[in-house]
């Protein structure tokens, strides 16, 4: 069992959904949460200039942190087998190929219970 | 590798943020979360606050770098020489994998 941790643009949450519940895995919780990645999340033409020697001066007088953004964090829990589902369906709705298109991490899930029933581990999962 | 989830106080996670920072760890996400912890929340006279506002700090990290950046936390989330009740815990998970979703590419 796995618990996967993605964070995403809030505006590809809609496409998420729907791609996930295709997928048949529609259970998951989002939330709102705010970050920064190792990128200053400005695209590859201001990159170009962040590392151009001509403007460092210019540059040291910008703020040296970046700024957080808003992102949609989903978290779902997966039976074993179905980990490389979920994470392929989020990667291919979600690539845009710029910085800033999130992240996913695997966390082993050691076991879940439905509240409802009692029932435990793979039996709760879809 | 690593998931870090570091518990801190709000007016602390900017401090705590700089440092990571500045220790070379610039990928953090944050969220505003409540709770109570070992103490039961605060006690004013008959009224217990037990959803106290704090803030959540997610970190993924290499292995090598665990004791570091949980040391950066510690002492940036700390309040005073000695630290008081409410500074926080730090929470670590082992991560199996990790992916960029914009070039598609698993770091494990």
């Amino acid at each position: 069992m796995k618990l996967i941790l993605a964070i995403i643009r809030i505006a590809k949450m809609n496409e998420t959904k729907q791609a996930l519940s295709d997928a048949g895995l529609p259970s998951f919780t989002a939330m709102g949460v705010m970050g920064r990645g190792h990128g200053r999340g400005l695209g590859p033409k201001y990159e170009a200039i962040m590392k151009d020697p001509a403007n460092a001066e210019v540059l040291k007088e910008l703020p040296q942190e970046p700024r957080l953004k808003s992102k949609r964090m989903i978290t779902l829990v997966v039976t074993d087998d179905k980990k490389d589902l979920a994470i392929q369906t989020i990667i291919k709705t979600n690539q845009s190929g710029n910085s800033g298109d999130g992240k996913i991490f695997v966390v082993e899930a050691v076991d879940s219970v439905t509240v409802r029933t009692g029932e435990k581990g793979d039996l709760t999962l879809d | 590798m690593f998931l870090i989830r570091a518990i801190v106080r709000p007016e602390k996670s900017a401090i705590v943020m700089k440092a990571l920072f500045e220790a070379g760890f610039p990928a953090v996400t944050k969220m505003a979360v409540y709770g109570r912890g070992k103490q039961r929340g605060i006690k004013v006279g008959n009224v217990t606050y037990d959803e106290l506002p704090k803030e959540l700090l997610l970190v993924v990290i290499p292995d090598a770098d665990k004791d570091y950046v949980i040391n950066t936390i510690m002492e940036s989330a700390r309040s005073g020489e000695k630290g008081q009740m409410g500074d926080g815990k730090i929470f670590v998970t082992q991560v199996t994998e990790s992916y960029t979703i914009s070039s598609g590419t698993k770091e494990v």
